[in-house]
């Protein structure tokens, strides 16, 4: 059983937003949407929703649970929505807004009115708004508004909860809060969930699987582990965390970097070539003593606020400046000073194929 | 050296509170108040029970009654209608819509006494509306009917001006969270649009009956001025004028005065419960 979506394609005059999505979402599971701006997440979504409908209606495909819903209209797909800036109806009370899902159904489905009743207050008390119930939504914060509008969503029991950037309009520790409670609140109801965002570390955080998107297509969809550890292509790479290049040569199966030679499954077996390698600021070592191959560099800057310390290198053989992370202790053992030479061990070291600059 | 600011001096930011404060209430003094208040004082030369025979006499309250029946129906029916215009202008393109949106206007600008010939001429007998309508056998010219239609056109724009901005300002995601939640388009309008317009549609449909209420120009020449049938207010009082009787005529114009203000003032305590959710305290 799942939501799924085929071959869609959807453009906005001469920008294609969509080039030939196709996406499957277990039930219960909670699907991140993960991209740069104009990379086309919050139009899959809103595609999902019937707020949009795809331009290739014979070849595109939404499917609920099996069921084609791809002509059908928003208002009858049961898809809770919710929207970035919360889009709660101001003139009603937190209370009649999470009841309105409820209340605009035809009088042969509507539940009677103590149905409704105790469904908003269970509703009330899961987002943990309960006094809040007589409230107009001009009287919450950023982060409350966002759960009665979930809590909105949630009443109208939708076959798959939509959320475009849920906190992206909420400061950094609300938005870390609220990002958790999501996780603990699909975690209660296991409701299908896809949600959008351009934040890397919520994607990771909070969700079953990650689909990244460019330009309109799936660049790479896995769980946040796969997609960490083994991202598909440098757009991935970078834009899953921080990335230093370094370049260098290919020789006998390994990679070449200011003299020293770094083991790289990517390239065991590829003729000689020159090469360029990916590599995040925490997989360097930074020593006084070569323990394996390691090249030089000296140090520009060095800043130690924060849970990890930060070092500004430069490489001596080719003048690239690069970054490293390192834990306070390493960075205490070490002391850098700017205008020391230390030596640099590499770890993890990626090597893709196509061109591809950042 | 910078002189010491005196302590007992509140900082503002924005500078001329007090001048300009001075300036509106000056000018609201002189403009508007010092006028009002010789209705009242021109009045007090009658003594209570010559007052009240003036304002209870039957061709005064007939008047009443037509003027601020009238008015109220007249700025009703605007208040739909005009909803319906802002709604098209706001909502659709079409070929000639700068057009329209500048004959909404036309009524401001019209002199009032043209609009009145024009409009008498129009539903006469034998205007190019009345001839269609008599037929029927609805009569336009010089009756109620009349002065409804006289105050209608009017009206309009005030309804049309005060609703098109927050029509054009509302969130389309509203509109898509209430249909993804299962409204349908009359749900959605009724439910969702039209609560957020009710304050601006208060504020047009006060704006349009304060109009209606002290209009002549347009009225007279439609009206036909029956005494106890289409006679409004203002032209009683202006009869009274005629004939030199400023104690009576301000004494009508005492009444129009004040059921006006408590109108006008009911509306605006109506507007500001209709808005009441707009409010940012945190309690």
């Amino acid at each position: 059983m799942s939501v799924e979506v085929k071959n869609i394609t959807k453009k906005f005059g001469s920008f294609t937003a969509l080039d030939n999505v196709s996406l499957k979402v277990e039930s219960g599971e909670l699907v991140a949407l993960l991209g740069p701006s104009g990379s086309g997440k919050t139009t899959l979504l809103r595609t999902i929703a019937g707020l949009e409908f795809p331009d290739n209606p014979g070849e595109a495909q939404v499917l609920f649970y099996g069921e084609d819903v791809t002509q059908i209209p928003a208002s009858e797909r049961k898809a809770g929505f919710a929207f970035q800036h919360y889009a709660l109806f101001r003139h009603m009370s937190v209370f009649e807004n999470i009841a309105f899902g409820l209340r605009v159904r035809p009088r042969s489905t509507r539940p009677p009115e103590a149905d409704i009743r105790a469904r908003v207050d269970k509703l009330l008390k899961l987002i943990q708004l309960e006094p809040m119930a007589k409230r107009f939504p001009s009287q919450l914060s950023g982060g409350q508004r966002q759960r009665v509008a979930l809590a909105r969503a949630l009443a109208v029991e939708p076959k798959v909860l939509l959320l475009d950037e849920p906190f992206g309009a909420l400061d950094a520790k609300v938005r870390k809060e609220l990002r958790r409670w999501l996780r603990q609140l699909h975690d209660e109801i296991h409701v299908t969930t896809l949600f959008v965002t351009h934040d890397q570390e919520e994607a990771l955080e909070v969700s079953d699987r990650v689909a990244i998107l460019r330009a309109g297509k799936i660049e790479q969809i896995g769980t946040p582990e796969e997609i960490y550890d083994k991202p598909a292509s440098p757009f991935v790479y970078d834009f899953l965390g921080n990335v230093n290049l370094f370049s260098g040569r290919v020789k006998d199966g390994a990679m070449v970097i200011g003299g020293a030679e770094f083991a790289a499954p990517d390239v065991a077996g590829e003729p000689d070539s020159e090469a360029v390698a990916f590599v995040r600021p925490h997989d360097i070592r930074v020593t006084r003593q070569p323990g394996g191959p390691a090249l030089t560099a000296q140090v520009i800057r060095s800043n130690a606020a924060g849970p990890v310390a930060n070092l500004e290198l430069k490489r001596l053989d080719s003048g690239e400046l690069f970054a490293v992370q390192l834990t306070k202790e390493l960075f205490q053992e070490l002391s850098p000073k700017p205008g020391e030479h230390v030596f640099v061990e590499l770890k993890n070291v990626r090597i893709f194929g196509d061109d591809y600059s950042i | 050296m910078a002189k010491p600011l005196s302590r007992s001096k509140k900082i503002r930011v924005l500078p001329g509170f007090k001048l300009t404060l001075g300036f509106t209430l000056f000018y609201l003094g002189l403009i508007v108040l010092i006028p009002l208040a010789a209705v009242f004082w021109k009045t007090s030369t009658l003594t209570w029970p010559q007052f009240w025979h003036t304002i209870t006499m039957p061709t005064a309250m007939a008047s009443y009654r037509l003027t601020f029946g009238a008015s109220f129906l007249a700025a009703l029916v605007n208040a739909f209608f005009g909803l319906i215009v802002a709604w098209v202008l706001v909502r659709y393109e079409f070929v000639g819509k700068k057009l329209v949106d500048a004959l909404v206007d036309l009524p401001f600008a019209l002199p009032t006494a043209v609009a009145g010939i024009t409009l008498a001429a129009l539903y006469s007998k034998n205007g190019w509306v009345g001839q269609l309508l008599e037929p029927l056998g609805i009569k336009a010219a010089n009756t109620q009917l009349g002065i409804f239609i006289a105050l209608t056109f009017i009206g309009l724009p005030f309804i049309v001006r005060t609703v098109q901005p927050i029509l054009e300002d509302l969130d389309p995601e509203l509109e898509e969270a209430a249909s993804s939640l299962g409204a349908n388009r009359w749900q959605v309008f009724w439910r969702v649009i039209l609560p957020m317009l009710t304050p601006a549609l208060l504020t047009g449909f006060a704006l349009a009956f304060a109009r209606a209420l002290g209009e002549y120009g347009s009225v007279i020449f439609i009206a036909g001025n029956i005494p106890m049938k289409t006679q409004i207010t203002p032209v009683v009082i202006m009869g009274e004028l005629d004939m030199f009787d400023y104690g009576k005529a301000t004494a009508l114009a005492v009444v129009m005065l004040v059921v006006s203000f408590v109108l006008l003032l009911t509306i605006n305590v109506l507007q500001w419960w209709t808005n009441r959710y707009n409010t940012t305290s945190l309690a």
